[in-house]
Formats: structure tokens, sequence, C-alpha cells
């Protein structure tokens, strides 16, 4: 493995910020961390990038402990969320930083700075000052002086969140394809699901400092491993009010666990049904998102949201619905944390 | 995992902790030296009896002689006196600038800056020339009008401090949610009742805070009091009769001591209050426009063109005196007096731009070094360090040169080999103002975003890297700022370095009081009026050095 965290803990005054986390990156691969803010992410990216000082545990680079390397010796790349280029230096000089700080021959540092304002695409912008761009082009400098040294590892800590929309989805591209033709390890902090799944390899979902589960887009979304995971990636209804529990009796969840299913895995009953448990609800809101409708039913007090894909008719507010919870598709999850 | 115990990790010591440690214990060990050691000395000293032995001998004589409780009432008589009138005026000043569309806003404002660029004693000086025996007044009318003693003191401490509290009052005015006013009227409040519920509780802050700030500028100035003072003889004035009279430094320790303790109490609570400013006004917040209304906005310029008039008579009549042959009896034009064929001639005035000059230059190092070892250390030691850089601020300046005299006049103390040069004059003058500068310089560190320092360290560079090619080039407008600061309060500063010149490093400040003292006033004004000449000159240089280097939005005048 290129980098491993054995049990990196860190406390501020008293608080676990991230609570005996254990990870393993292997070389190339582009790892995100995910979770709401104040979950850990943020200090676990700069434990690794040497910002922070573990409390307990270790980090290691190819079996090499770095636990009390600063960051300057480290030779990590690091991108941050906004306004990390420095004010007072051109484009070029802000790429060449790094390669100066390493004292590199005049002429390599050279070299390499027009190298890297190729691959970003900013050639022509070379002699303008940070001020002068826009904020997508200056998160491309940013990259561009972060990858200038060849780190051994990239890290990027919410890079695109500071920026508008659609650069945010341009950036996204731009970053991923940029980390696979260099092959270079990655991480990456964000609170953003969809930018996490189109862009990981392997999504580490956080919760109050602790790993909730690793995996990739996929085994997160069709196999969360708790209710959090679940909740937090992707919309779920979660069954544990008392209509649900009854009807649902055969599907009965074990201790300290709760069934759920995805909005869009509840089923409409326009006719007779399909054999799986029937519930009648009440429409209290829809909302068309165009290319599906969400539907928010109650049954007894309990809410639960529906999502149709496709043209239907609309439903207006108050009138009953049928809709079945086919039993393949009810997931049951750990209730709390791990 | 395998036998990983949790242990505790100790960041190791690199190249980049020791470049920290150096600066922060090079900082502290300068405060240590130049501010805690001259402070221990006065209260060591204090406490030594006129016959040798340790006690509270001087403090029991102090308190049950007349004379000096007199002293005692004297001070805070005239001092809250001035201060309560002070804060009253120039709230309202403030307030016609910040709030109102009278004409001629940006010349009143200049105006009423006019007494920080020189001596304090200038406006006593002023003052004499009006109201004095021979003033202008009395010589013109016959009166008899006396302006020694309480009423002197007051009027000329009034134009002194007046700045100051404009200045926060102005900035306390000048932030203000516009839709907050537009609630109370919407509401039906009339002017008076939205003043009442909405401006006065919004400013509360800035109005406590000017109350500190002038107290503890009127408390501790010298300058005024020893010219108009008269027989009304208050703290400050008392420490250098004490001393430079009657050569009774246990004494001047006990006044001194006595001054210093209220003095501080201001400081220290204003610094609190300071602290808990401008919290209401948030990101969201509408800035308040004034809109015109003629009579009101008339009234309102005639009280400000008043209190600028006050002041620009006051200091004007000083430059005027200085070009006439004697005044008030021959008003006929003459250079003469800025021959200045008494003393030892203009060389003060020299002298003084020459300590100015090494006062500014250390000061930025100084200043700089230890603004950045209080940004990028923080523990507990350093809170310490944090109180010491901004203690000066509540020392008087008699306090601060008088711990100076009993601290280092004394060849066992290794900074004796530089007492009674230029230099230990420029390190007094440093230390006394060295919250300001220190505030200043962290002020402006701390704007500067974190992400900077973390960029530059993962990039490999080292502390020292990043300091030379990213913090300086980000914050040399501020360090050029702290040492115009510097240069000005050099220049017109009298207290604490009244005691630490010799016959060849005399001051221009000081040259005005003793030709002041010898009733050489047309000559004393002339001096004074070269003082405020080289401050303004300055400046105006700085200024446009500032303004070729393409950088703007820097105040100079603080």
């Amino acid at each position: 493995m290129l980098l491993s965290l054995k049990k990196v803990t860190r406390r501020f005054s008293g608080v676990v910020a991230v609570d005996r986390v254990e990870l393993e990156v292997g070389e190339g691969e582009f790892v995100c961390f995910l979770g709401p803010s104040g979950c850990g992410k943020t200090t676990l990216l700069r434990l690794i990038a040497g910002l922070e000082t573990l409390d307990e545990g270790a980090i290691e680079l190819r079996g090499r402990d770095l636990g009390m390397l600063p960051a300057r010796k480290r030779n990590f790349g690091v991108v941050f969320q906004s306004y990390s280029l420095f004010p007072n230096l051109t484009v070029a000089r802000n790429i060449a930083y790094g390669l100066e700080c390493r004292k590199l021959p005049r002429a390599e540092i050279a070299a390499r700075t027009g190298e890297m304002l190729e691959l970003v695409h900013l050639s022509e912008h070379a002699s303008k000052h940070p001020h002068e761009l826009s904020g997508g082009m200056q998160q491309r400098v940013a990259l561009a002086r972060a990858l200038a040294p060849q780190p051994e590892v990239l890290l990027l800590d919410e890079p695109l969140s500071a920026l508008d929309a659609k650069v945010r989805e341009a950036l996204r591209g731009e970053i991923r394809e940029l980390q696979k033709r260099l092959g270079i390890t990655t991480i990456m902090v964000t609170h953003d699901q969809d930018e996490a799944m189109e862009m990981a390899d392997r999504i580490v979902v956080m919760n109050r400092g602790r790993i909730d589960q690793v995996g990739s887009a996929d085994e997160l979304y069709w196999r969360p491993a708790t209710r959090f995971v679940g909740e937090f990636i992707g919309r779920l209804n979660v069954l544990d009010g008392a209509p649900w529990q009854g009807r649902l009796d055969g599907e009965a969840a074990g201790a300290g666990e709760v069934l759920a299913i995805r909005p869009e895995h509840v089923r409409i009953v326009d006719d007779g049904g399909g054999g799986e448990p029937v519930f009648e609800g009440i429409v209290r809101r829809t909302a068309f998102l165009g290319n599906m409708t969400r539907i928010l039913v109650e049954t007894e007090g309990n809410a639960l949201e529906i999502e149709v894909h496709g043209a239907r008719k609309r439903l207006a507010q108050g009138e009953l619905l049928r809709f079945e919870l086919p039993r393949a598709r009810l997931s049951r999850l750990g209730a709390a944390s791990r | 995992m395998t036998g990983l115990a949790l242990r505790t990790i100790r960041p190791r010591a690199d190249a980049d902790r020791l470049f920290i440690f150096a600066i922060a214990a090079g900082a502290a060990l300068l405060l240590v030296l130049f501010v805690l050691a001259p402070i221990w000395a006065i209260l060591r000293f204090s406490f030594v009896a006129p016959d040798g032995s340790i006690g509270l001998d001087n403090y029991v004589s102090y308190f049950t002689s007349a004379r000096f409780l007199g002293i005692l009432g004297n001070t805070f008589e005239v001092t809250i006196a001035v201060t309560l009138f002070t804060v009253a005026l120039a709230y309202g000043f403030a307030y016609a600038i910040e709030r109102t569309c009278m004409p001629l806003k940006r010349v009143l404002r200049m105006i009423a800056l006019i007494p920080i660029f020189s001596p304090s004693l200038v406006q006593a000086i002023g003052l004499q020339f009006l109201l004095g025996r021979n003033g202008l007044i009395n010589r013109t009318f016959g009166t008899e009008l006396d302006i020694y003693g309480f009423w002197g003191i007051f009027i000329a401490d009034t134009l002194y401090a007046f700045p100051h509290a404009f200045l926060i009052l102005a900035t306390a005015l000048a932030v203000s949610d516009a839709r907050l006013y537009e609630s109370a009227t919407s509401l039906g409040a009339s002017s008076a009742r939205v003043f009442w519920t909405v401006t006065l509780p919004a400013t509360r802050y800035g109005i406590a805070s000017a109350t500190f700030v002038v107290f503890a500028i009127v408390i501790t100035d010298f300058g005024n009091p020893v010219v108009i003072g008269g027989n009304y003889s208050v703290l400050a004035v008392e420490i250098y009769n004490q001393v430079s009279g009657q050569a009774n430094f246990s004494m001047g320790a006990v006044v001194g001591v006595i001054l210093l303790l209220p003095a501080a109490l201001a400081v220290f609570a204003e610094k609190w209050i300071a602290r808990r400013q401008f919290a209401s006004v948030t990101a969201q917040s509408v800035p308040l426009v004034p809109k015109p209304e003629p009579a009101r906005d008339r009234l309102w310029f005639l009280y400000s063109a008043a209190i600028a008039a006050a002041i620009l008579i006051v200091v004007g009549v000083v430059v005027y005196a200085s070009f006439v042959r004697l005044w008030p009896y021959n008003l006929s034009f003459t250079l003469h007096h800025y021959a200045f064929d008494v003393q030892n001639g203009i060389e003060p005035l020299w002298t003084s731009i020459y300590v100015a000059v090494i006062t500014a230059v250390l000061g930025m190092i100084v200043v700089t070094a230890a603004a950045y070892a209080n940004h990028h250390v923080q523990n507990r030691p350093m809170r310490l360090f944090y109180f010491l850089a901004i203690l000066p601020a509540a020392v008087p300046g008699m306090v601060l040169g008088l711990g100076y005299v009993l601290a280092f006049n004394d060849p066992a103390n290794p900074v004796y080999a530089i007492y009674g040069t230029m230099l230990i004059i420029a390190i007094c003058n440093l230390y006394h103002y060295h919250a300001q500068g220190f505030l200043l310089a962290t002020t402006n560190m701390k704007q500067i975003s974190r992400a900077f320092d973390e960029a530059s360290a993962t990039l490999g560079a080292s502390r020292l890297t990043t300091f030379r090619r990213i913090t300086l080039p980000l914050i040399w407008p501020t360090i050029i700022s702290v040492g115009v600061f510097y240069f000005m309060r050099a220049m017109v500063t009298l207290s604490a370095v009244i005691f630490l010149i010799t016959p060849v490093t005399q001051l221009a400040s000081v040259s005005v009081l003793y030709l002041d003292e010898r009733g050489a006033l047309n000559q004393a004004a002339a001096f004074a009026a070269c003082i405020m000449a080289s401050v303004v000159v300055f400046l105006i240089a700085a200024q446009l050095l500032l303004r070729i280097a393409g950088i703007r939005g820097i105040t100079l005048v603080r």
C-alpha cells in the first residue's frame, strides 16, 4: 500500500475530531473523503498533509512513518478550498514556487513550469496575477502548482466548493482526467455526494470523526452499511414506524437495525399489485422535477417519499394513493454508526 | 494492527521550529528587558525609603501629605472633567462627520486630526499666546484673565485628546445597519427617539472605549500641564518635579506607581471593551447613507466648524507667533526666531529627526518580529508574551522614562553601555508605543489567510522562505505605516524621553519646553513649528511613496 493510516486520532481541546481512523490507499487510486461538515474529513486530510499534528496513531508512506515529518518535507501536493494562490506572485511564479523551494536548476524550473501551464491550459496567462483570473482558473493554477514538484500524493481540500455550479462540473471532469493521465494517487475531501460519486474510485464516508463505510459509489448506494450512509448517499425512507413494522414482520430487522427503502423503489399500484405488501397513503405534497416527480405520502402519521420517473398524471393533494414496498428492495441497516 | 500503542506524539525539533523559537525568544527577551525591567525598577524604588530601608514609608508619607493628596485630587478632577467633555464634544463632531450631509467634511476631519502631529505642549503654548498674562485677549481688552491652572489644562488637554476620541467614535458611528433605522422610522419613531434607541446603544462600546482612551491620555499627559498648569499640579508633572527638581527618585517612583494604576486600569478596560465591539454588524448589514436635511446639516456644520476653528486657532497662533518679532507687542514679520541662536541651536531638531528615524527602523523590525511570533506560536507562554507586548500602552511615558533611568543608569546593567545615547532614547520610544505598533501589525497578519502559510509549507518552503517571499511582500504597507507611526510619535513625544536626554542628545520637543520655561515663547513656537513641519513633510513623503508603489487604502494617521 502506498499510504496507510493506523489508528489516526486527533483531538481539539477534548473533542475528538478524528477517531482511530484506519485506511489504506493504493498507488494511483482516487479516494474521496465524504461527509457532512464537522465529520472530521478535512482534519484527516490535514493530518495526512502534515498541517495538523497527530495525537495518536501513525501515517505511513510506503511503510515509512510520516508522523513527525513537517508538511514541507512530505512532498504532498495540496490544493485548498480557495484563495491559496500567493497574491503577490504571477501565475508562473506561483507554479514555480515549489520547484524553487527544492532549489532545482533554473532551466529545469522554467521547463517544468511551462509544462504545467500547458497541462492546465493556462499558458497565455502565465504572467498574470491571481486576482486577474476567474475562480476556476485560479483553482487550475493551484492544481498545477501542487503537481509541479511531482508529489507522492495529491490532496484536494474541497477544491471545487467555492466555485459556480457550471465551473464546478467542468473542473470535476478535468481533475479526474488529469489524475488518470498522471496516475497520481489522490485524496479529495468533499461534502458533495455527486462530486464524490462521479470522481472517486473509492469513497470513504465519515461521520463524527470515524469511517462509516468505504467502497465504490455503487457499493455505497446499493449496499449501505449504516443508516447514516444510506441517508447521506441518495435519499432513503427509514421504515421504523408502526404501520410498516406491523406489515413487514417477515422482514423484521435485527437488534440495532432498521429497514429502509429508497424512494425510487416504492411502486405505485394502479391495479391489483404484484403480491408485495401494499399500503395506502394520502398525498401530502408533490414536486415536479422534470424527469421525475417526487411524492410525499402519509400513512397513519408516517411520512414516505416516492419517486416516479417519466410522465404521469398529476396527483392532487389529499388524494388516496396505493403503493407497494417490494421485499427484494428492502435493506437492513445498522441504526447507529459503527 | 500489530502492537501500535496509543502513544502521544511529540513533534521533533527542526530548522523551522528553531527559527520561530528564536524569534519568539528574542522578542520576549527584549520585552522583558525594556518593558518589564523598568517597571520592576520603579516598583522596587518606590519601596526604598530615604534612609535606605525597604518599606511602605514613601507611600505613608505620600498619603499623609496634604500637598500630595491635593495633587492626586487635582489629577482626577481635571482628568475626569476633560474626559467627559471631550467625549461628548467628539461624539457630536463624529456624528456630524458620519451621519449628516454637512459640507467640507474632509477638511473638518483633517483639522480635527492636527493635534496628533504636534507635541502635547503645543496646545498649552497656543493658549498662552491667546489667554496668557501677556496673551492676545488680555492685551487687547485689558482684562486680567488667568488661564494658568485647571482651566488651562482643561482646554489644552481637551484639544489634545480630541482627535483620539474622534477617531474611535467616528469608527463606531461609521458602521451602522440601515435596516435598523428603517424599521425604527417606519414604526413611527421620532428622530430623537431613533437616536436614543438605535444610534446611542449601537455606539456604546465606542463611547466606553473613547472614554477610557481619553482618560488614559489626559491622566498621563505631561506637556500641557507643565506649561499651563501653574500651581495646579498633577501627578505627571509631579514626577518631573520630584526627579528633575529635587532628585528624589524614590518619591518620583511612588508618584509614578500611583499614576500607573489608574492609567493601566483605563487601558485594560478599553482593551477589554474593544474585544466585544462591532459584533452587532454582520455581513448582511446595509450601510446607512445619510440623507441631506439642509437645516439640520447647517447646525451641525456650525458646531463642527466651531470646534475645528478652536483647534486651528490654538495651533495656528503658535505658527503665527513664530514669525513675529515679539508676541503680542510687536507683530511685525520676522524669521529671526528660526535662527535658533539659543542653547544648542537647531541641533535638537536634527537629533529628534535622527532619533525618530532610528525609532522607526528599529520599530518596524521589532514589532514585525513580535507580531510574527505572536501569530505563529499559540501556546500558554505566548499569552504572557501578548500581555507584555501590549502592556506599554498602560504605562505612562513619565513612568517608563523614569523606569529606564532607575533600571539602566547603573554600570552593572548591560544596557548601561548605551545609556545616554540616542539609541536608548529610540528604544524607549519603541517600547513606549510598542502596543500600538504591535496591534497594527498583528491585525494585518490576521487578515492574511493562513492558507498561504499552509500552501507554502506543503510546497516545501521553510518558515523563513515563506516569510521572505509571501508574508513580507503582503504586509509591507502595514510595516511602513508602523514606521510612519513611530516616526511621528518619536518626533512629538516629550514625557518618556525627558529623563533620558543629555546635553548632547537633547530633543526638539524638550527644547520647546526649555525655551518656554525660560520665557522665550517666540523661539519655543518656532521650534514647535519645525517639529510639526517635519512630521507633515515626512507624512506626505511616505504617502507619496505608497502612492508610487501603487498601494492604496493604508491609513498613515492613527
